[in-house]
């Protein structure tokens, strides 16, 4: 039987091209984005190993606040501290760092990289140090308050050269420096894609951060001592009231490279989630080939039943086919996919994040993954279709036709009713009461009883879908529409991958839509500006607090005012604090105060949000105990309730809250209201004047703010549609095999049309309508699930915030259009193909 | 009344294959099918009568000589005014497999004015349709017609159209003598009463006996012509030629 299955395999090449190539692209999305991970992985891991190479000791504050989403905000240490290291015996040399937000202007006035959206602006100290992180390729070191050092990707993409003036804004403001050195990194120009301007100490104390601090110190020993022995050293040397800690290069290496790790093992996990998708949809088209190729079989599996195979040996051999496909097309899928992770890095290159050299790193738990799961996936695919092989009578060797029998059985739409009931039903029990979690169970009942129901749906559908074709192509039109209800099982398994993947976008996308009406419901009731300054970055860096001041000056304006974010710990644990300026406050920006007005708002006080209170049974006179970045102690008195906390959150303070800390504190936001009468030209003239005086932000209208903010989401949705894409290709490869095996078993009727007149062309168009009729199947059946889904994920996140359901018109119409074009694309290669077919074999019966 | 040629065929050669495998299928054949006659081609299995009525439909490539359809030359036409020359000119009945399923008795019957996207002449339809008794199956698809009525549609589709001549390869191989001698009759029925030319193609002399005239073919060269036949002159004749 094995040598009767492997003739049967290699007797077929183009069936074997045909199925492997789902395999492929399945198991190939899979190796590709594990090996890329690796890659990322190591990347990362070599080039801090590298950086901290020659740094034997690293002394940084131990008061660190982490807050949600693995921000940390780590105290910064008093600069007295670096004498005293260097005074350590075993210390051959220090140097004090700061890492902090600043920015270059390029010469064209813009700041390098994108606002926000791209990888870190980072400011710094550069100078001659044994464990230097940073080396001078080109200059010298900056020395004094006017120097600055770039890095060589910075330098290169600004067209600076050495003596230039370079414009850089950071905490305090912008201000003018001469270039006097540029620097790389390790062995790269510049880490991910940041951007780095590099001081003296000094200078980058004073303008990075606070006179008098800086983030941590990178100790050189001397070699008498091991690096255990010399961190041990120090920190005797330094006193417990500075709260410090020593860690050994190795330790920070170590510590760097895991907290890189984490942040990466978030993209690795996205990426691995969505391939599995992508492979979970290609195992429909893997099934649905297995499922063809066998009805096509079907007088060879019988003629071999008729001389005495049993049902058993037909069945083997077709799994043993499988077990081939499954090993040849994971195989060439491993190696696809290192191909594809390649194009990957590649791609990162262009959009200008340099990564470090080295090869690329395919894990053996990569290999081993791939050919195991492509395997395992092609075999389950192929049990069923092999089953039913085993199942044929003997006596189908004498039908003429093998066409593939459709029997659609009663059981098979009660069981898909039923699906679908038990998922509706466990959806309503969720919104009568249940637990959220029974959501996902309810989510998959539907799925699994949509995909049940396909053969009973596909029919009246695909006909109601393919009537304008008819209407529009008259009989090529009639033909396709009936061609592609003519098999219900074989459209349906071929319409399922799109309806999957055109469900979750759906879905995505109507969650989207709900997110972005929501905020702009949000800003539209609170900013009751006329312009905004808006910068995109989050948590790092933002607007110096004095633009809302500057602006605040400006005879146009009515009233600005900034708003801003504090990381504190309240009760142990990490927690946002809103800041305002409630001397301006008011009636720029409404955060629905229900009790208490800003001017009850000091340095000694705070307002929580109604929802806090109530549910900490909080009242106006209660304090809270605060703790500041810096480890200072703040109670506070509650001294205001409002009810707007969509951007406010839980807290909020007075930006004077911290005016006597170390902590630097920056705005996101600052809002302006016009003086009744002043032309939009001239505000947003002088506006724009002061915006450009500190290099940062940008100048929006109200509608424009609002929009942006609205439209923010977009850009998670750009990722997760990339991501999907993968599905979308493997759905539309599944079209085209399906649709060349049709053209394959149809030959003879393709040819008795051709004889009877039909122009190549009008074949083309037959087997183009049919495609398309199916691709849209899948769309519209998909866009009805994932509007629900969509509708159900809001639902699950009303405690989060989402209060209204938005269907996402604008996507579904897009949808729409691309699995039309889909449809026609698929359709290209089999319908010259069908054009192909030999007039006379196919009228000249054998 | 003096009949026109509806097809011509001058010098026609096919060969099959190369060097030793060759097989020369056709050689130097000539022959004329005049409009508004029935003409039968017979000959033993492998003597080329397929593949002449292939060559003259259009169906195939000859390797020499020429072919003309209602005064058209077909080796000059392109593939595209080929398969309209069929669409239009021509009508086909084949042994088996003669209709497409999708599509009803009716559709199958327009198909080639479908595809044209032509009307045709429904009056003409009708006269076609009533003649080969399909009236009340019209709405039904082919696989809830019984072979003899699957053959009257294909029949009634080679005439729909009014071609210019209708060929036939073994259109009753397929059917049990009685219905084979129906679609026979209604084959005469179209050349007598409605005037169309038709060419078929059979082994079966009592078939052929249907037709106004027989032309024998013999390892791919014509061998004789019998008019008016009777089965008992076919055989006798095919007894002559060695047969
Ligand atoms: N496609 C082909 N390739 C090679 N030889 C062919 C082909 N078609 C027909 N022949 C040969 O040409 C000769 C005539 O065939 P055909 O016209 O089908 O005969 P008939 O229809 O009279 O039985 C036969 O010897 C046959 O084997
Ligand atoms: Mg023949």
């Amino acid at each position: 039987m094995f040598r009767i299955a492997l003739k049967g395999i290699l007797g077929r090449k183009a069936r074997l091209v045909l199925t492997s190539l789902a395999v492929i692209l399945g198991t190939s999305f899979l190796s590709g984005t594990a090996v890329f991970s690796a890659t990322l992985n190591r990347t990362f891991d070599n080039l801090f190993s590298d950086v901290f190479r020659n740094v034997d000791s690293y002394v940084r504050s131990t008061q660190v606040i982490e807050a949600d989403f693995g921000a940390e905000e780590r105290q910064r240490i008093p600069v007295e501290l670096v004498d005293m290291v260097k005074q350590v015996p075993g210390v051959a040399d220090v140097q004090a760092d700061i890492q902090a937000f600043a920015r270059i202007i390029g010469k064209d006035g813009q700041p390098l990289g994108s606002e926000g959206a791209g990888p870190p602006t980072f400011g710094g100290v550069g100078q001659e140090f044994k464990g230097a992180l940073w080396t001078i390729s080109e200059g010298r070191f900056a020395a004094g308050p006017t120097e600055v050092v770039l890095d060589e990707s910075s330098a290169k993409a600004g067209k600076f050269a050495l003596n230039d003036k370079v414009k850089v804004v950071a905490q305090t403001g912008s201000r003018e420096f001469t270039l006097v050195g540029i620097a790389s990194y390790g062995d790269v120009r510049s880490p991910g894609g940041a951007t780095f301007a590099l001081f003296d100490l000094a200078t980058a104390q004073e303008f990075l951060a606070k006179p008098g601090f800086v983030d941590d110190i990178l100790v050189s020993g001397d070699g008498t001592l091991s690096d255990e022995e010399l961190a041990k050293a120090i920190s005797a040397a330094i006193p417990s009231s500075y709260k410090t800690e020593t860690l050994t290069g190795a330790q920070i290496t170590k510590e760097t490279q895991d907290q890189i790790g984490t942040a990466l093992s978030f993209f690795s996990i996205l990426l691995s989630t969505f391939s599995y998708i992508a492979l979970g949809v290609g195992s429909f088209v893997i099934y649905n080939v297995f499922s063809i190729s066998a009805a096509q079989r079907q007088r060879e599996n019988a003629l071999l039943r008729a001389i005495g195979a049993s049902k058993k040996q037909v069945t083997r051999a077709l799994m043993i086919e499988s077990v081939v496909v499954g090993l040849f097309g994971s195989t060439i899928g491993l190696f696809a996919g290192i191909g594809l992770s390649k194009a990957l890095s590649a791609l990162l290159k262009a959009a200008s994040i340099d990564l470090p050299s080295g090869g690329l790193v395919v894990p053996s738990s990569a290999i081993i993954n791939t050919i195991v799961v492509g395997l395992i996936v092609t075999v389950a695919s192929a049990w069923l279709p092999a089953r039913r092989a085993g199942r044929v009578p003997p006596l189908a060797a004498m039908r003429e036709t093998a066409i593939e029998v459709v029997a659609l059985s009663r059981r098979r739409t009660l069981f898909g009713l039923l699906l679908i009931a038990l998922g509706a039903a466990t959806i309503i029990a969720v919104t009568s009461g249940a637990s959220n979690k029974w959501l996902g169970l309810g989510i998959l009942f539907v799925f699994s009883g949509t995909i049940t129901l396909g053969p009973v749906i596909a029919r009246p559908v695909a006909l109601l879908l393919g009537k304008p074709a008819e209407k529009l192509r008259g009989v090529t039109g009639t033909m396709a529409r009936q061609n592609s209800a003519r098999n219900p099982k074989r459209t349906s398994r071929t319409a399922a991958p799109v309806l999957i993947g055109v469900a979750l976008v759906t879905a995505v996308a109507a969650l989207a839509a709900s997110i972005s009406t929501q905020i702009d419901g949000v800003f539209t009731q609170q900013f009751k500006g006329d312009y905004a300054i808006s910068t995109n970055a989050r948590g790092f860096g933002g607007l110096s607090p004095s633009l809302a001041d500057d602006i605040n000056t400006l005879p146009e304006v009515e009233r600005a005012t900034g708003i801003g974010l504090l990381t504190v710990k309240i009760d142990g644990k990490g927690q946002y604090l809103t800041t305002i300026n409630p001397a301006t406050v008011d009636g720029v920006f409404d955060i629905g105060l229900t009790s208490g007005t800003y001017a009850d708002l000091t340095a000694e006080t705070i307002f929580v949000s109604q929802k806090y209170a109530e549910n900490n049974k909080a009242k106006l006179g209660d304090t809270l105990q605060v703790t500041l970045a810096d480890a200072q102690v703040k109670t506070l008195t509650i001294a205001g309730i409002y009810e707007f906390d969509d951007i406010a959150g839980k807290y909020t303070v007075s930006r004077d809250l911290i005016k006597d800390s170390t902590v630097i504190n920056f705005d996101l936001g600052v809002y302006i209201k016009l003086k009744s009468g002043v032309s939009d030209q001239s505000a947003r003239t002088v506006l724009q004047a002061a915006v450009d005086k500190y290099g940062q932000g940008t100048l929006l209208s109200k509608r424009e703010y609002i929009d942006k903010q609205s439209g923010s989401i977009n850009q998670l949705l750009g990722l997760i549609y990339g991501l999907l894409f993968l599905s979308v290709i493997i759905a539309v490869v599944g079209i085209i095999i399906t649709l060349l095996l049709s053209v394959f078993e149809r030959q003879r009727e393709i040819g008795l049309l051709r004889a009877v007149g039909m122009t190549k062309s009008q074949v083309r168009t037959t087997v183009r309508w049919e495609s398309v009729i199916t691709s849209l199947l899948g769309a519209v059946v998909g866009i009805v699930l994932g509007v629900g889904l969509g509708w159900v994920i809001v639902y699950a996140l009303r405690d989060q915030g989402l209060s209204s359901f938005s269907v996402p018109v604008g996507p579904t119409v897009s949808i729409l259009v691309m699995a039309f074009v889909i449809g026609v694309l698929a359709a290209v290669y089999p319908a010259w193909r069908a054009t192909r077919v030999n007039l006379l074999a196919a009228i000249t019966t054998a | 009344m003096n009949n026109p040629s509806a097809a011509t065929a001058t010098n026609v050669s096919k060969i099959y294959g190369h060097g030793d495998s060759e097989v020369r299928a056709l050689d130097n054949v000539s022959v004329q099918f005049e409009t508004g006659k029935f003409t039968a081609i017979m000959g033993p299995s492998g003597s080329g009568k397929s593949t002449l009525m292939h060559c003259m439909a259009g169906l195939d490539e000859m390797t020499q000589g020429s072919v003309t359809i209602a005064d058209i030359d077909i080796a000059s036409l392109k593939d595209k005014d080929l398969t309209k020359l069929r669409r239009d000119k021509i009508g086909f009945v084949f042994q088996s497999f003669n209709l497409v399923p999708t599509l009803t008795a009716d559709e199958n019957i327009r198909l080639p004015l479908l595809l044209g996207n032509n009307k045709g002449n429904e009056e003409w339809i009708q006269k076609v349709i009533n003649t080969v008794h399909l009236q009340d199956r019209l709405t039904h698809r082919p696989s809830e017609l019984s072979g003899g009525q699957q053959q009257r549609v294909a029949v009634a589709r080679a005439l729909a159209s009014e071609p210019a001549i209708i060929f036939a390869d073994e259109p009753t191989g397929n059917l049990d003598s009685t219905t084979g001698n129906e679609i026979l009759s209604f084959m005469r029925k179209a050349v007598d009463e409605l005037g169309q030319t038709i060419v078929m193609v059979t082994h079966d002399p009592v078939s052929a006996s249907y037709a106004d005239r027989i032309v024998f073919l013999k390892d791919g060269k014509i061998a004789g012509e019998l008019l008016n036949p009777t089965p008992e002159l076919v055989l006798d004749y095919m007894k002559n030629l060695g047969h």
